[in-house]
């Protein structure tokens, strides 16, 4: 059973960068995307992190059902939400919307203004999908722990996030080890008969010797770490990293995004884009 | 071999390395289970998917403390998000709502350390814990009205809150008392 992190990106432009700054962008990135609302922005800034996103070099055949998968959901989301307001919320809240369509028996209303903005929220979340994907899968999973050190974590955060990424491949091969034993035994884990908490009381022969075993599996790390002088003092890591000159660009980038974005959000120069199409006869 | 200055105190908030190897395995237990997606939906509902997995967090966090409960849900939610390629930054309201959820359940758990004496008396505080983990815990899910301008606060009541809150709250009253009474005696054994 495969879970881990596949290092999708590696050997790309992205993923021969320091492995803070596509942490370092992601974050500054969200923080600029959700205060933009026109479509013609978030259209331009998709465009863009677009760009980003090949840099990461992720095959596409590796990521294509995840982004089936997401952009679906994304689509369902936006979907219902534009039903249940009709339209009136973000810049439309206090306007009177052009129906299009009404939905019966409840009436629920299709209107231009909820196209516009379920537009709006389809783009943000494709922008944020493109600038996230190569935080999973163009840095190097040894190098998470690192960076999150040299981004300020604490040393047993990150010890502990690093450790979170060595135990998954583990766990993954116990949980299917577990439910080959079980299955000799005769659990059906494929059963579907009965109600949620039948159902959910049948996981019960998986759930809990994985978990318990985990637990006490885990005796032994702890003695491990502490026989090691783990917390005594600050930790050191054997990755060092430095910042070059495109990185240093490239954040600064990202930065320099977050700002604008952040005053065009303030000064309310970027509301919602009613699509003229939609209301033009 | 070095010597070991045992200054650290087991204080609820302290970050022992018994904390972080804990809150390593929850973590790593809810993101492989996330990825692996086995839920099912609640028959007579199209939306409501009851996944069993959300019943480790609030034990992790009910069993070992909000400091693991916290990191179990938020990074565990994060690094689950990562696996499934959802993006880390997707939804990183709901990886904050599940670590508030799992921090709550330890909370719970700390009060009621000395009030529960018996496994079966831990098991029904495990369960309580567990719904009120997820239903004050998940009200940092309406972030997405600032995340997301365009949600309304009807659709993230009706389409996500609610939902959410029903399932797993399920999820937690019936696995985490099950974990409970599996990990007590072990526990004793271990002499934590």
């Amino acid at each position: 059973m495969r879970a881990a992190f596949p290092y999708l990106g590696r050997g790309s432009w992205l993923a021969r960068r320091d492995p803070r700054v596509p942490l370092v962008a992601g974050a500054a990135f969200v923080i600029g995307v959700v205060q933009l609302r026109d479509a013609r922005h978030l259209a331009i800034v998709f465009v863009l992190a677009l760009g980003y996103y090949l840099a990461a070099g992720i095959p596409w055949k590796a990521v294509r059902l995840q982004w089936g998968y997401l952009l679906f959901v994304i689509f369902l989301f936006s979907l219902f939400n534009m039903l249940i307001s009709g339209g009136r919320s973000g810049s439309f809240a206090d306007a009177d919307t052009h129906v299009l369509v009404t939905i019966p028996p409840f009436g629920a209303e299709i209107s231009a203004e909820g196209i516009s903005l379920m537009l709006s929220q389809m783009l943000r979340f494709a922008c944020i999908a493109a600038v996230s994907f190569p935080v999973a899968f163009a840095i190097a999973p040894g190098d998470l722990g690192v960076a999150l050190r040299r981004l300020g974590l604490g040393d047993r955060i990150a010890v502990m996030i690093d450790l979170t990424i060595r135990f998954i491949p583990t766990l993954a091969n116990e949980f299917a080890e577990t439910v080959d034993a079980q299955r000799v035994r005769g659990y059906d884990p494929t059963a579907r008969r009965g109600g949620p908490i039948t159902r959910l009381r049948r996981m019960a022969p998986v759930f809990v010797p994985v978990t318990v075993g985990s637990i006490a599996g885990a005796e032994d790390t702890i003695d491990a770490m502490d026989l090691r002088g783990f917390g005594v003092g600050p930790r050191t890591w054997h990755r060092q990293l430095r910042y070059d000159a495109v990185d240093r660009i490239l954040i600064g980038g990202f930065v320099l995004f977050a700002l604008t974005a952040l005053a065009l959000g303030i000064s309310g120069n970027s509301r919602h884009y009613l699509l003229p199409f939609l209301v033009n006869g | 071999m070095t010597t070991m200055t045992m200054d650290e105190s087991d204080g609820t908030w302290s970050i022992t390395t018994r904390v972080i190897v804990y809150a390593a395995i929850g973590a790593a237990l809810y993101a492989v289970f996330n990825f692996l997606s086995f839920g099912f939906v609640i028959p007579g509902t199209q939306e409501v998917s009851v996944r069993p997995h959300y019943g480790l967090l609030t034990f992790f966090g009910f069993a070992f403390g909000p400091v693991v409960g916290f990191l179990t849900g938020l990074v565990g939610n994060i690094v689950g998000d990562f696996l499934s390629g959802y993006g880390a930054f997707t939804s990183w309201h709901w990886s904050l709502a599940n670590g508030v959820a799992g921090l709550l359940a330890g909370l719970i758990g700390v009060w009621a350390a000395g009030r529960a004496t018996s496994t079966g008396s831990r098991a029904l505080w495990a369960a309580v814990a567990g719904v009120i983990a997820t239903v004050v815990g998940f009200i940092v899910i309406f972030l997405g009205l600032v995340v997301t301008p365009e949600m309304s606060f009807n659709a993230i009541l009706t389409t996500e809150y609610l939902p959410v809150i029903l399932s797993n709250s399920i999820a937690a009253a019936i696995v985490t008392p099950i974990l409970v009474f599996a990990w007590e005696p072990l526990r004793e054994q271990l002499g934590r």
